[in-house]
């Protein structure tokens, strides 16, 4: 009954990949580029197996992720929590929602040099952005979702004997599933892309910090090794949710 | 069993007017009866069933189950909806074993009743299986064994066929009324089907709509247990049917929002 993911659609899948590639070895082979500033593919990739073996850059990762998942973990806890509440009680809805007019679409990365004056420049101030910027997309969507739960399912619950306040957490926290986990989906884009800038600003480790390093030195080839890496763990970490998902909403119509 | 004194519905349309759902209702129901409520759509027939659910409170008047007045849902009335509103994220055993679990019975235990239910709806084998996995005959058959799982006093039925093809909805029909004829609940089915009113029920109360009024109560006075086949070539079945879609058409003919 589950959708099987057919070899023909991991080929298409692959083909803008190797198209982009193919573009970015031509412009260095027809000279439109020079080597030094823009590496090869194949150098790059090469550079990145030599380099992820080094205990160095094994602690370049490890710092990055700890603030992607830090981040990322307290944007899911309060946004799916200020979500649901806010879905559930209209007094907190009329606190919640000015707020989060007002600080949504503010670019959290301004609040940065502040965190950093008040968290110091460790993990601390990068989590805490992280955090404020996933937080949006997660909270928005778990009230879509738990604001929007059909009411027959809380009447069948309610006539089954469960009591008012059990039936957030019985029925409109599962039935809010999908939407909650399309917003962890964005959360999770949004935490790889702001732990990155944020190191990249000012960090003394993690990826970000290491392409900035590299830039600054005129390192091409190192400069491109934690692109690349970012956009794996990204990869990587975007499959680990959509397992979860596939898992969590496996009762549910197509997703 | 059910007193419904003098309930009348308004809805708030918009800012400034208000709509009359229902109009100074009244009606008995007596236990292990089956009566089905009938009319055009948007007379208040589900609204009035929402009412002694509890899902929805009355404007004016008392709704009381066994003498007691009726201030919210509870495990005695039982809904089943057009919409099955079954629980997406649970197998038809999790559904089933919901109410059961509610009720504080042990895990075991609600398993094997369940499984039971279950076969008795005819879905044996189908106990694993998801919602959106099901027909729409089928899940109404989980709903409907997710509402007798809890045992309540009464069933209210909310056009439960009333989504289905007529082919599936006739089955549903002759096996809603085998397993009614086995225990004999309270039954308060809401239907726009005439055909549907008469061949269930003891009773038919009929409504008319702009404000929601009881326009007539019909006794269906027909042997039971009754057979869709027998029936539907016995002369008084033939009647009541034809005599109530008359009192309707007269009802429309006499006017704009009759």
């Amino acid at each position: 009954m589950r959708p099987r993911i057919l070899p023909t659609d991991v080929l298409l899948g692959t083909a803008p990949i190797a198209l982009v590639l193919a573009l970015w070895q031509g412009l260095v082979s027809f000279g439109f580029a020079p080597v030094t500033l823009l590496p090869p593919p194949g150098i790059v990739f090469g550079r990145l197996l030599q380099q992820l073996v080094t205990s160095t850059f094994q602690q370049e990762i490890v710092a990055t992720l700890i603030r992607l998942f830090g981040g990322f973990l307290i944007a899911v806890v309060f946004g799916v929590g200020i979500g649901i509440a806010a879905a559930a009680s209209p007094a907190i809805n009329s606190v919640v929602r000015p707020i989060v007019r007002v600080l949504a679409p503010l670019p959290k990365v301004a609040l940065y040099p502040a965190l950093l004056l008040l968290l110091g420049f460790n993990h601390e101030s990068k989590i805490t952005l992280v955090a404020a910027d996933a937080l949006f997309p997660i909270l928005l969507s778990t009230y879509f979702g738990a604001s929007t739960v059909e009411q027959k399912l809380i009447w069948s619950a309610m006539a089954a004997g469960t009591p008012r306040r059990e039936i957030l957490f019985k029925v409109v926290l599962p039935a809010a599933m999908p939407s909650i986990l399309t917003g962890c989906r964005i959360g999770l884009v949004i935490s790889c892309i702001v732990v990155f800038l944020a190191e990249m600003i000012t960090s003394t480790d993690g990826l970000g910090h290491v392409l900035v390093t590299a830039a600054r030195t005129f390192q091409a080839v190192d400069m491109f090794v934690p692109l690349i890496t970012i956009s794996l763990l990204g990869l990587i970490l975007n499959g680990l949710l959509q397992a979860v998902r596939s898992y969590l909403l496996r009762g549910f119509p197509e997703v | 069993m059910i007193e419904i004194d003098r309930v009348s519905q308004v809805f708030q349309t918009s800012a400034r007017s208000d709509h009359l759902a229902l109009s100074d209702i009244s009606l008995s129901v007596e236990e292990g009866a089956f009566v089905s409520i009938l009319g055009p759509s948007g007379c208040g027939k589900s609204t009035l069933l929402y009412i002694v659910g509890g899902f929805v409170n009355p404007t004016s008047g008392i709704a009381k189950m066994k003498g007691k007045t009726i201030t919210g849902p509870g495990p005695d009335r039982g809904p089943v909806f057009q919409e099955f509103a079954l629980f997406p994220w649970k197998s038809v055993l999790g559904n089933v074993m919901y109410g059961p679990r509610q009720q504080g019975v042990r895990a075991v235990d609600a398993e094997a009743q369940s499984r039971a239910l279950i076969e008795m709806v005819g879905l044996k084998g189908y106990e694993n299986f998801y919602p959106k996995e099901l027909s729409g005959g089928m899940k109404q058959r989980v709903a409907l064994a997710r509402t007798l799982a809890y045992h309540p006093e009464v069933l209210l039925m909310d056009e439960p066929f009333g989504a289905l093809d007529a082919h599936t909805r006739t089955r549903l029909q002759n096996d809603l009324l085998n397993i009614w004829e086995r225990d004999r609940k309270t039954v308060i089915f809401v239907t726009h089907s005439v055909d549907e009113a008469v061949f269930l029920s003891d009773k038919v109360v009929m409504m008319s709509r702009s404000p929601g009024r009881i326009r007539q109560i019909v006794d269906i006075e027909l042997p039971r247990p009754r057979r869709r086949t027998e029936l539907l070539l016995d002369p008084r079945y033939q009647k009541f049917v034809v005599d109530i879609e008359r009192m309707f058409d007269d009802d429309d003919e006499a006017g704009p929002g009759a």
